[in-house]
């Protein structure tokens, strides 16, 4: 790969508390008795998604700034890009039990230990809030408290919900992000204990990491443009993290060619779903699942139109193998001006 | 674009091609099925018939109930008039072969044991005395009880020796994953008649991953992304390789999504192979080993040479089989829909593949 001069931005970078207790000054006395009373603990899995051993999930995800300094931010060789800008993802709340209450709560200590222990100390970076999944009125309320700090740029939602993010039951939430020009990020992994494919519960890691890093966002994306989420909310930009990006064309011909046969069901939509979904989505760059075939790789990316539709991310700590290396090389110079940051700040218009 | 299948000119003369249509939906009246159930179960489906809900109960079809218009025969449903099927379809598009899917078997077969296994085998009676022994062009799948699979492989053995069954019929959606363990002696009785099981979408959809849907376009959609977890399940509960000569034909679910399926795998493969030791080479070489795909409703790019490459990523160009989907809305006729595949795969994807498959002989032409 050839020296990069232009802004980086990584929209994908990981960081979670080591456990509970790091989040104990942004939680009130109930929720810390609830806690420790309770002998809750961070699930050392995260809910299934990172088994800590397996290849896939990497390193455990840095838990400060100083740690995500040393061993990345400011680790840059010759394959690692400049960073100019990293966006944060914290998904220790996707998994959380069913108390609602607890979700919320457990929702705004992360936002707020984002911004006390990361967002102010290091002007590289920018976040992800999160808001509970089980209680639209509380995801609003959380997005109207902190949404517009300046270093917020996206509200992150897990991919495993209970009803898929277009359904009406969520539209207030999404309402509250586009009115305040917050990106909705939908992020690999999520609420555990619902069946995660079609047909029920998996016994193999490699089923839900698939599952998750290509089939379950299929049915986000259908379910957002269907039900006339970006006819009502015409501003709202969605960003697919962590859910690949191979699979969106063959997705689109399927979808296109359905809405021709049974557009009567669905009068709100007034353009293509494939021209919607060019409009309002982009995805990021990790899991690069592509051919190994060059030149076929290169067909891929084309069907896609990879130029526009990517954004670059490490995924740090998790390591999906060598997809991402090779997608890069496989990019033309400004293709891959446009994936490492050009995307991202029309995108995300960082502060 | 040019079509190399010349139009059917006249009666009389035949295209030199071989014309297969796997997936034709016949449909059992009440009538039918009563009187071929014992007194026990004829009772029972009087009182209580069919407690399973079917897809369309939950993603109601847009016009028609989801058939085309011209396919109600007076008194009867779409696809309960073997008459009609020939006028409509065999005859009109002059069909060698059809192969009739009898999704009643999706519902039935998830009713209790014994009740499910009287369904079906009455509704496989019914295919043999009303459609097989009638018409010699038709071929059918054997419906089984799938979530009761002791019985449902007590069905599947005694239909094999009736060589007009041809493949054994299983959802998309089960009351587990398909590829669980629990289903095994299915398929250990369709390898031992050496029938392919047939997976057409729907079923009991369950959460998804993503939780319930609201349209039916979405879950039309869908029946790609259901299809891919269907072959993930086999895939990675070890089905193609407990069972090595399995085939399954992936019906009615598309098949562009086969390749960007094949490459995360493969790419995930080699980092997770402790998960998934029974794996011993690449998923996607299991997957072009054993998967087959009907064409009705196949994936259409704005420019057809879009779908030309995504089909040569897949690489199974031979196991690609033209359906017609008769009699349901979005029927794709034998005669337009060879312009929705490339051109050099036409005659295969029409005829040829399926004859390899099933074991049907191809047209005869004379010089």
């Amino acid at each position: 790969m050839t020296s990069v001069q232009t802004a980086v931005v990584d929209t994908d970078v990981h960081c979670s508390p080591k456990a509970l207790s790091d989040l104990s000054p942004y939680l009130d006395a109930y929720w810390r008795g609830y806690i420790t009373e309770g002998g809750i603990a961070l699930s050392p899995t995260q809910g299934g998604a990172y088994p800590p051993a397996v290849p896939t999930s990497g390193t455990p995800a840095p838990s400060s700034v100083d740690e995500l300094r040393a061993g990345f931010l400011d680790v840059r060789g010759p394959q690692l890009p400049q960073l100019n800008l990293a966006v944060l993802n914290c998904t220790t709340s996707f998994h959380c039990n069913r108390n609602p209450y607890y979700e919320a709560a457990l929702c705004r200590a992360v936002n707020d230990w984002l911004v006390a222990e990361w967002l102010e100390r290091d002007d590289r970076l920018r976040a992800s809030m999160v808001v509970p999944t089980l209680d639209t009125a509380a995801a609003v309320a959380e997005i109207e408290r902190i949404g517009d700090h300046p270093r917020i740029v996206q509200v992150l939602l897990p991919v495993r919900t209970d009803a898929p993010w277009g359904n009406v039951r969520h539209r207030p939430l999404l309402r509250a992000a586009a009115e305040r020009g917050l990106v909705v990020g939908l992020h690999a992994w999520g609420r555990i204990g619902n069946a995660p494919t079609s047909s029920g519960m998996t016994h193999t890691y490699l089923e839900d990491y698939i599952a998750n890093s290509q089939i379950i966002v299929q049915g986000q994306v259908t379910s957002l443009v269907t039900e006339g989420v970006f006819a009502h909310l015409p501003d709202l930009r969605v960003t697919l993290l962590e859910c690949g990006f191979s699979w969106l064309p063959t997705l689109l011909w399927r979808f296109d060619k359905d809405w021709k046969g049974v557009w009567r069901e669905v009068p709100w939509l007034d353009a293509k779903p494939s021209e919607t979904v060019r409009r309002h989505l982009r995805l990021t760059t990790a899991p690069a699942q592509l051919p190994r075939d060059p030149e076929q790789m290169r067909e891929a990316l084309d069907l896609l139109d990879a130029g526009s539709m990517l954004l670059y991310a490490s995924d740090h700590p998790h390591d999906h193998g060598s997809g991402g290396e090779r997608l890069l090389a496989a990019l033309s110079d400004e293709e891959r001006e446009r994936v490492l940051g050009g995307n991202a700040a029309d995108w995300y218009r960082p502060a | 674009m040019t079509s190399t299948l010349p139009m059917r000119r006249s009666a009389g003369r035949r295209t030199d091609h071989t014309i297969v249509d796997s997936d034709i939906h016949p449909h059992a009246l009440a009538r039918d099925i009563l009187p071929r159930l014992s007194a026990q179960h004829r009772r029972r489906f009087e009182t209580f018939g069919s407690r399973v809900p079917g897809p369309p109960e939950i993603y109601p079809r847009v016009r028609n109930s989801g058939f085309r218009l011209d396919s109600w025969p007076e008194g009867g449903f779409p696809g309960s008039d073997l008459q009609m099927t020939r006028d409509q379809l065999l005859d009109l598009y002059d069909v060698d072969h059809g192969i009739l899917i009898p999704l009643q078997g999706h519902s039935w077969g998830v009713e209790q044991p014994h009740y499910a296994a009287a369904l079906c085998g009455a509704l496989n009676d019914w295919l043999v005395e009303e459609w097989l022994d009638r018409e010699p062009r038709l071929r059918s799948s054997i419906a089984i009880p799938h979530e009761s699979p002791d019985l449902a492989a007590e069905e599947i053995a005694r239909r094999a020796d009736d060589p007009r069954f041809v493949q054994v019929l299983l959802s998309t959606g089960g009351e587990s994953g398909f590829g669980v363990r629990r289903y095994w002696p299915i398929y250990r009785a369709a390898a031992d008649a050496k029938l392919p099981i047939a997976a057409h979408t729907g079923g009991l959809e369950q959460h998804r991953g993503a939780g319930w849907p609201s349209f039916y376009l979405e879950e039309h959609v869908w029946n790609g992304n259901t299809m891919a977890s269907l072959l993930m399940s086999m895939l990675c509960e070890g089905v193609f390789t407990e069972f090595p000569t399995l085939q399954v034909v992936c019906v009615e679910g598309g098949i562009a999504w086969a390749g960007p399926l094949m490459w995360a795998l493969d790419e995930a493969w080699p980092r997770l192979r402790e998960d998934v030791p029974h794996l011993t080479k690449p998923p996607s070489e299991y997957i072009r080993e054993h998967v087959w795909f009907t064409t009705q409703p196949v994936e259409e790019p704005d420019d057809p040479e879009h779908l030309e490459i995504a089909l040569r990523h897949i690489g199974m160009n031979d196991r690609i089989m033209f359906a017609s989907d008769y009699p349901h809305w979005d029927f794709d006729s034998p005669q337009q829909a060879p312009r929705l595949f490339p051109a050099a795969l036409r005659r295969d994807i029409m005829g040829a593949n399926a004859c390899r498959l099933y074991g049907l002989p191809e047209r005869e032409v004379a010089a």
